[in-house]
């Protein structure tokens, strides 16, 4: 009677799961109040630049540079860089950035941090009305040192000249942020320059082979551990295609993670391609990633 | 309206941050249909052009002689002595315009298979003519990219690598050029003046055959949705317009070099390759350009 008891939970179980995780894995995370404007809490300042590259030659790009209401420009700004910076700087997309920075700031959950929102480049077309060049897949995805040196030798003392702010030199106040491509850009720029940039957001990160990527796991195990925090985030239905497998690639980057005994996070929750899951918890990730204890 | 407009604003929110769209092999290759052999008994094929009909031409270079393969796939001799002519591509003019290499001469064969001098002491490889007439070759010896006028006039647009297979987007505005020894393929800005700029790896990185350090990359062909394809010592390796690898088509022949490819036949559906001493041809799912029209 106790086996049939246990056949027919067993059965249930099967018949129910597809349905429960319909009902329960629905990609529905919601923001909290760290994601929402608050009252009293003072706002930062946002500006728009643009920005023609030589590193990438001839590329050109919106951004955005976040200054806290904090700055008075008496000691330097953490920084932090995020790939897409038109979407992570809008205050009501998926992540908010502005308004979480002026809460978690304000509540020194985080230092005073300077954002700088990245759009991915263009080469635009030499005849009027032609289409330009996408530049996104080549500078986000591809492994090496490129994107790292566009930001050390271009972006960060552009910020600084441009818009007169002091920037911390400081390896452990500068943090890089990215989805999809942007995350393994994000990592990408860590990984070549750790004595420069030394934490690490990714949000579905494409450690997959869109352009060789997929080797990263690998690489981080048989190579010696450089001083660098990660937190990752990615859900079961993310994308399965010709690239790769978003999921399993970000699994096996957190067991690589792990192995070696990094300072890292993973957040595998159940949503897809999207910010959603990232975006709901993009105030406790910054506090996890900004945190002064080991 | 409203429950529009609040779709409309989430999905363009979302793009900002989607990736490109994916091209498989997939949306290219026909399942059931294969390689099929058209044209065989050659030392060395390559230079496969189409024009605006669909009939291809080939040449066999140390044969010099030039082949035309028909819609139906008779391949009959269109011109001979041809001083080793090798890459081949239709001009503006409907003329057929060839690296006349064994003579250092670039030529426009008229529909008779007689040659017309369009410029001397030039050594050359490929080449490909835009619908303004402007001729960009490739230089292989020498190590540089040749701008070549109607009239003869020419100039170094581009040095410093080792080029060999050529080719514009269909809107001219980028020119893609390989160089066999290095795992991914240059492009570059077309300026109005003709002149060259905006050079980076964008495509890439190429496919390696296992063993091997370098793709071999030679000729190349670009179809209408903007999907590149590069032979390669690999095979046929295909490229979505934002520099990612879509697929690696197999070459028909494995032990013999994969030297060009094209579009061609009725409505230029079907896909040419030169592999060693054969050519073959496939149906295709996609559909080529004309080049020299815009």
């Amino acid at each position: 009677m106790k086996t049939m008891r246990w056949i027919l939970l067993a059965v249930t179980c099967v018949l129910f799961a597809p349905v429960s995780q319909w009902i329960f894995a629905a990609d529905d995370y919601q923001f909290g109040p760290d994601s929402m404007v608050q009252e009293g809490v003072p706002q930062g300042k946002i500006i728009e630049g643009k920005h023609t590259s030589t590193v990438f030659p001839e590329t050109v790009r919106n951004y955005w540079v976040y200054i806290p209401a904090q700055y008075d420009g008496s000691s330097p700004a953490a920084v932090m860089v995020f790939q897409d910076g038109g979407s992570y700087v809008n205050k009501t997309g998926q992540f908010r950035v502005p308004v979480v920075f002026d809460n978690l700031i304000h509540k020194k959950q985080m230092p005073m941090t300077i954002g700088i929102f990245l759009n991915p480049g263009e080469v635009p077309a030499a005849k009027p009305g032609e289409k330009g060049r996408s530049n996104r897949s080549f500078e986000y995805d591809s492994l090496g040192d490129q994107h790292a040196r566009f930001l050390l030798e271009e972006i960060l003392p552009m910020v600084a000249k441009e818009h007169s702010l002091k920037l911390t030199d400081d390896p452990n106040q500068r943090a890089i942020c990215g989805i999809s491509s942007g995350g393994i850009c994000a990592f990408t720029v860590a990984w070549e320059r750790p004595d420069q940039f030394r934490k690490v957001l990714s949000h579905v990160g494409s450690f997959t082979n869109i352009r060789g990527g997929h080797v990263i796991h690998a690489v981080i195990r048989k190579t010696e551990n450089k001083p660098l925090r990660i937190f990752l985030q990615d859900g079961s239905g993310d994308l399965d295609n010709l690239h790769g497998n978003w999921p399993l690639a970000n699994q096996e980057m957190a067991a690589a993670l792990k192995f070696k005994g990094y300072d890292y996070k993973f957040e595998f929750g159940d949503g897809g391609h999207n910010g959603k899951h990232g975006g709901a918890i993009l105030p406790e990730s910054l506090r996890w990633l900004w945190r002064s204890e080991k | 309206m409203r429950s529009l407009t609040a779709f409309l604003l989430v999905w363009f929110g979302m793009i900002s941050v989607a990736t490109a769209q994916d091209m498989p092999l997939s949306q290219v290759l026909i399942d059931g249909e294969g390689w099929q052999l058209l044209s065989e008994g050659h030392a060395f094929t390559e230079g496969p052009a189409a024009d605006k009909e669909g009939n291809v031409f080939f040449t066999d270079i140390p044969n010099s002689r030039i082949h035309k393969i028909a819609l139906d796939g008779k391949v009959s001799v269109f011109a001979e002595n041809t001083a080793k002519t090798n890459g081949l591509k239709f001009g503006p003019d409907g003329r057929l315009y060839g690296c006349r290499n064994g003579e250092r001469k670039i030529v426009a064969y008229d529909s008779a298979g007689q040659p017309h001098t369009i410029a001397e002491d030039i050594d050359s490889n490929d080449l490909v003519v835009g619908s303004d007439g402007r001729i960009f070759v490739t230089d292989p010896p020498n190590q540089r990219v040749w701008l070549v006028s109607m009239t003869g006039e020419k100039k170094v647009v581009a040095s410093g690598f080792r080029p060999n297979g050529i080719i514009l987007w269909r809107d001219e505005t980028t020119l893609v050029v390989t160089d066999g020894d290095i795992p991914h393929l240059w492009a570059f800005r077309v300026n109005a003046d003709g002149s060259l700029s905006a050079k980076d790896k964008y495509y890439g990185p190429l496919t390696l055959p296992p063993g091997r350090d370098k793709p071999g990359s030679d000729g190349m062909t670009i179809d209408k949705d903007g999907r590149l394809y590069a032979t390669t010592a690999a095979g046929l390796q295909m490229f979505d317009p934002t520099g990612r690898l879509g697929g690696v088509i197999h070459k028909p022949q494995p032990a013999k070099s994969l030297s060009n490819a094209c579009f061609g036949g009725p409505n230029l559906s079907l896909l040419y390759v030169t592999n060693g001493d054969k050519v073959y041809r496939r149906k295709t799912k996609t559909t080529g350009v004309v080049y020299g029209a815009k």
